[in-house]
């Protein structure tokens, strides 16, 4: 049987929080980036002007069709890179978090899009042509019209992608950049206590997702009713 | 005031308007009738740009509808439109419907737009549901809300698609009723719709269309006398029989 030992957590826990902000960090930037570049993406491809709308299918298929590991692992190699020879920084600058973020937020962008799309698709054609007779230019139609009821219809599918990707974060750790999963595998492999410090993460992980998604649940209930109301 | 002129419509070969020709003057009530799929509500759309025409023109206070110089917007701020499913937008209260566009598209200030929707909604008997919002009142309730959303911008004209159509019968008339008071008023109104009481009691001119074709268009007593073509003959015997 195997004898677990949990003493290395406590004293590791101000390193792990490091970690955890660090995956909180790339969950909410690329989330916030996602969602606006996921909206002008999802414009774009409804846009009767057809090489936007080339444009956008071309970068959502792109990114849809290749696994997330292979775009940060791109993203960690030539990023860096870039970064360094455009803002001159130093060969020391750790670049990684900023590489993860961008990796992240044009990842993401791509199935915010894809949602955002089915939301915009869901208003009804009626309340276009509606703002359009108002006098309203089809700018101001998605902006006060469309976009607040698409969004608000699609806020839980939003939060539920946000959830699945606070879960995907944990890929970083191939770049050694201490995220939370990662500062957890770093403090297990120190001590030789692999198991539970993975557990541990495992638990943690499991927790924050499943509130969160207790709570979209929440709100989409009360979004169902508001809207039989 | 509105002038159609030889106006044709087709989605790929697929003929919708052909050839429509005819004319609303300044304070004229038109009633625009006939069989479901016969064009009447592209027609109408047609005259603020909301649909497309590849042929013919559309002069609405000597600006042309299909020249592609011609600032939609600001047209279509000028020209009120009602709609079949009222359109009201279900995520603003009452008095935002009311106000948005005035201070959007008008560039009024807030209190001014305020004022003025509070006044129109007024006038529709509906003052006391000001901070509701659309889902919360009935389906007659909404569309004289949508009818005063329209006349908040001080319309040169109202276009009205079968305004009635989506209503429970009893809440027909308190729409005809505010219909009607407008046209007394001396509004110019180009309606789609089979109230032929309305129809009776304030157009001045009844168009009766079929197949994408203008086939009467007549002064009110003409159409309801003796219509000329079969089509509507058999029309209004099928829609006035009860």
């Amino acid at each position: 049987m195997y004898d677990f030992d949990w003493s290395s957590i406590p004293g590791a826990l101000p390193f792990l929080w490091d970690g955890m902000k660090i995956s909180l960090e790339i969950t909410v930037s690329a989330v916030i980036f996602g969602v606006v570049w996921g909206t002008l993406l999802a414009m774009m491809r409804l846009a009767p002007v057809k090489p936007l709308a080339w444009f956008a299918a071309g970068y959502v298929n792109l990114f849809r069709s290749i696994p997330l590991v292979m775009v940060l692992l791109w993203f960690f190699l030539i990023v860096p890179q870039l970064l360094r020879s455009f803002f001159n920084l130093d060969p020391n600058t750790d670049v990684r978090l900023t590489s993860a973020m961008i990796g992240f937020a044009l990842f993401e962008s791509a199935y915010y899009s894809e949602i955002i799309r089915a939301g915009i698709q869901s208003v009804p054609k009626g309340q276009v042509a509606a703002a359009s007779a108002l006098g309203m230019t089809y700018a101001q139609a998605m902006r006060l019209v469309v976009l607040p009821q698409a969004f608000r219809n699609m806020v839980p599918l939003l939060l539920t992608q946000a959830i699945v990707l606070f879960q995907d974060t944990s890929l970083v750790y191939m770049s050694a950049l201490a995220d939370f999963f990662g500062a957890a595998y770093k403090v297990g492999d120190r001590d030789g206590r692999l198991v539970e410090l993975l557990l541990f993460a495992g638990a943690v992980y499991f927790f924050i997702c499943f509130a969160a998604s207790q709570l979209v649940r929440r709100y989409q209930k009360k979004l169902n009713a508001h809207v039989a109301h | 005031m509105i002038s159609i002129d030889n106006v044709s419509k087709h989605y790929g070969s697929f003929q919708v308007l052909t050839d429509c020709t005819t004319q609303v003057k300044k304070g004229e009530v038109i009633v625009v009738c006939g069989p479901s799929g016969s064009g009447k509500s592209t027609l109408i759309k047609c005259v603020n740009g909301l649909e497309p025409f590849q042929s013919g023109n559309i002069i609405v206070d000597g600006i042309s509808v299909g020249d592609p110089k011609t600032n939609l917007s600001k047209l279509r701020s000028r020209v009120g439109m009602v709609f079949q499913h009222f359109e009201l937008f279900p995520h603003m209260s009452i008095t935002d419907n009311l106000s948005i566009a005035q201070e959007k598209v008008l560039g009024r200030n807030r209190d001014e737009a305020r004022a003025k929707g509070l006044k129109l909604l007024e006038r529709v008997g509906l003052k006391a549901h000001a901070d509701k919002f659309p889902g919360q009142l009935s389906g007659g309730q909404q569309q004289r809300v949508a009818i005063a959303r329209a006349l908040c911008m001080d319309p040169i004209c109202m276009l009205f698609d079968e305004p009635t159509s989506a209503l429970d019968p009893e809440m027909i008339n308190e729409v005809l009723d505010v219909m009607v008071e407008l046209a007394q008023e001396g509004m110019t109104m180009m309606c789609v719709t089979h109230e032929m009481g309305f129809a009776r009691k304030v157009a001045n001119r009844v168009i009766f269309m079929d197949k994408g074709q203008i086939v009467e268009d007549d002064s009110k007593d003409a159409f309801f006398g003796a219509p000329r073509s079969e089509r509507a003959r058999q029309f209004l015997a099928k829609i006035l029989q009860h």
